[in-house]
């Protein structure tokens, strides 16, 4: 259906939902949110800010920085620091009052509504949400498994993985091979190894131009290909070999020990070799047994999980429809799921669902194209409404101007994540 | 629907935030600029433009929304709305607002600052 403000005015008993408020002297709701990337960190901040203290919120977290995949390949392009996409949590323990632990969660009990994390810690909770990213499918690569990430790094959690792709790449020896095994649908972030691709070879065409960069891809086609292809053929002449399904691109296996990749019966020899393997829930959701196969299923109208309604499920992680796994999906379907969290357990108005999402992509210096499309609720997913992307032959001008917006936009995300 | 002009102040401070395409020139009801919004409902509104936009006034890249008179801010998104003013991001995002739902936006985004 359609929401629109006669819709949830006119049934305005029904969509305030009945209201889970403690009595006085027992305390307050308690929210757990686990994982504080773009779907976690919007959650816990949006639930605490926006209740004024009214409910507790605890953002589980391991890492203390929080190096964001979305622009790690503008780092690996020498575009952005590390410390340009590296982020803290302090501003929203000092400033919204969560309780930020640096842990893993290991344990979850639906039936007790607890979870237990890796330190020896439990967290009761009247509210769950798991916003828990993404891991690899073992086996999804023949011959690579997480013991080979450092010969062969998927970099696709950013952090020190990106670090060491990025050294890897500038030690290449003059004309060497970097290739890409690329993972198939769906994963995070439709266009960011062919982004990546693109960045690889902006820092090879100066440092080591007869370098050479292989693509096997089990997909026919990727997200942006015709901009993508149009700009490999503009800035990378004759650098970028991209080997899709029709060539056997899906037909891969590796040995990290001689650093060679094989496609479809060829084997070559690689000095860089990025593996970006099938992906799948992160392990939590998994362990929470809320995933059916390798995604957690959830309504459309409040990211809550179809195994548990106390359970919300955001990001990479969750199986909702139509909007692709990334940072900007994550954000968007948080502040839906903060609303219906917040209305749950202290009887504030629930708005209907509004998601919307964006990636921009670089190609090069100074070219930047982008994709976008809104989303509505339905009984059945989220369902898109409306979209748009950049045209191939698009002005210099206008390319310019779509870089500088992302730059913008992640400012204003990070703003929004982390306050 | 009337087919009144957008009112110049307004529409002044349109063409100074950006580019137009070459559509036929839009029309604005005058009872648009009258709805009252509910800011509490912008409030929630507001977390579809803060992806990009900045609650805390700075821009860099993407402008500023906050602080704005309600009419303007409500002339540019009909604007939007009308695919008169040029940019895909925001003739998407403008284009499945409701009038009653940008004077909402408008009624919030006037007092952050």
């Amino acid at each position: 259906m359609t929401w629109n403000r006669r819709t949830f005015l006119g049934t305005g008993a029904a969509v305030v939902a009945a209201p889970h408020v403690l009595a006085e002297g027992q305390g307050k709701s308690r929210v757990v949110v686990i994982g504080g990337g773009a779907g976690g960190a919007t959650a816990a901040r949006y639930i605490a800010k926006d209740s004024e203290g009214g409910i507790d919120v605890t953002l589980v977290e391991p890492t203390r920085t929080y190096f964001s995949c979305f622009f790690s390949n503008l780092y690996l392009g020498g575009f952005k620091t590390i410390d340009d996409i590296g982020h803290t949590y302090g501003a929203l323990a000092a400033a919204h009052g969560i309780n930020v632990v640096h842990d893993w969660a290991v344990e979850v009990d639906r039936a007790g509504k607890i979870v237990t994390l890796a330190g020896g810690g439990v967290l009761e909770y009247d509210k769950l949400i798991l916003s828990p990213g993404i891991d690899f499918v073992d086996g999804a690569v023949g011959g690579w498994d997480i013991s080979a990430q450092n010969r062969m790094p998927h970099a696709y959690k950013a952090g020190s993985q990106t670090e060491l792709l990025k050294a890897q790449i500038a030690a290449m020896p003059e004309g060497g091979t970097y290739a890409m095994v690329a993972p198939p649908n769906p994963y995070r972030c439709p266009p960011g190894p062919y982004e990546r691709i693109s960045m690889v070879a902006h820092v090879l065409k100066a440092s080591n131009p007869t370098a050479k960069i292989i693509v096997a891809d089990p997909k026919p086609k990727f997200s942006k290909m015709a901009l993508f292809e149009e700009g490999w053929a503009n800035h990378y002449p004759g650098m970028i070999d991209w080997i899709g399904e029709e060539f056997g691109g899906g037909n891969v296996s590796v040995d990290p020990d001689a650093m060679t990749l094989t496609i479809d019966g060829d084997e070559t020899a690689v000095d860089v070799c990025n593996v970006i393997p099938a992906m799948k829930a992160g392990r939590i959701a998994e362990v929470a047994g809320v995933t059916d196969g390798n995604w957690a299923p959830v309504n459309a109208a409040d990211m809550s999980s179809k195994a548990d309604p106390d359970v919300h499920v955001l990001g990479d992680a969750s199986q909702q429809g139509d909007m692709p796994k990334s940072a900007f999906s994550a954000n968007s379907q948080a502040k839906a799921c903060a609303n219906a969290v917040r209305g749950a357990l202290t009887g504030s108005k629930v708005f209907p669902p509004r998601y919307s999402n964006t990636c921009w992509s670089l190609i090069a210096a100074g070219d930047g194209v982008k994709v976008g499309a809104t989303y509505e609720a339905t009984e059945e997913k989220i369902a898109r409404v409306d979209g748009f992307i950049s045209q191939p032959g698009e002005s210099t001008e206008l390319r310019q101007a779509t870089y500088e917006e992302s730059e913008g936009w992640y400012a204003g995300i990070i703003a929004d994540m982390f306050g | 629907m009337c087919r009144a002009g957008f009112a110049l102040t307004a529409l002044a401070a349109v063409l100074a935030g950006g580019s137009v395409t070459g559509n036929e020139a839009p029309s604005l009801d005058p009872a648009i600029l009258t709805i009252e919004g509910d800011a509490e409902w912008g409030e929630y509104l507001a977390g579809e433009c803060l992806t990009c936009h900045r609650a805390d006034g700075l821009a860099e890249g993407i402008p500023r929304i906050t602080g704005w008179e309600p009419d303007d801010f409500v002339t540019a998104m009909h604007a939007y709305k009308q695919n008169w003013r040029s940019h895909p991001i925001m003739q998407m995002v403008a284009g499945r607002l409701s009038d009653e739902e940008i004077a909402a936006l408008a009624a919030y985004f006037k007092d952050l600052e």
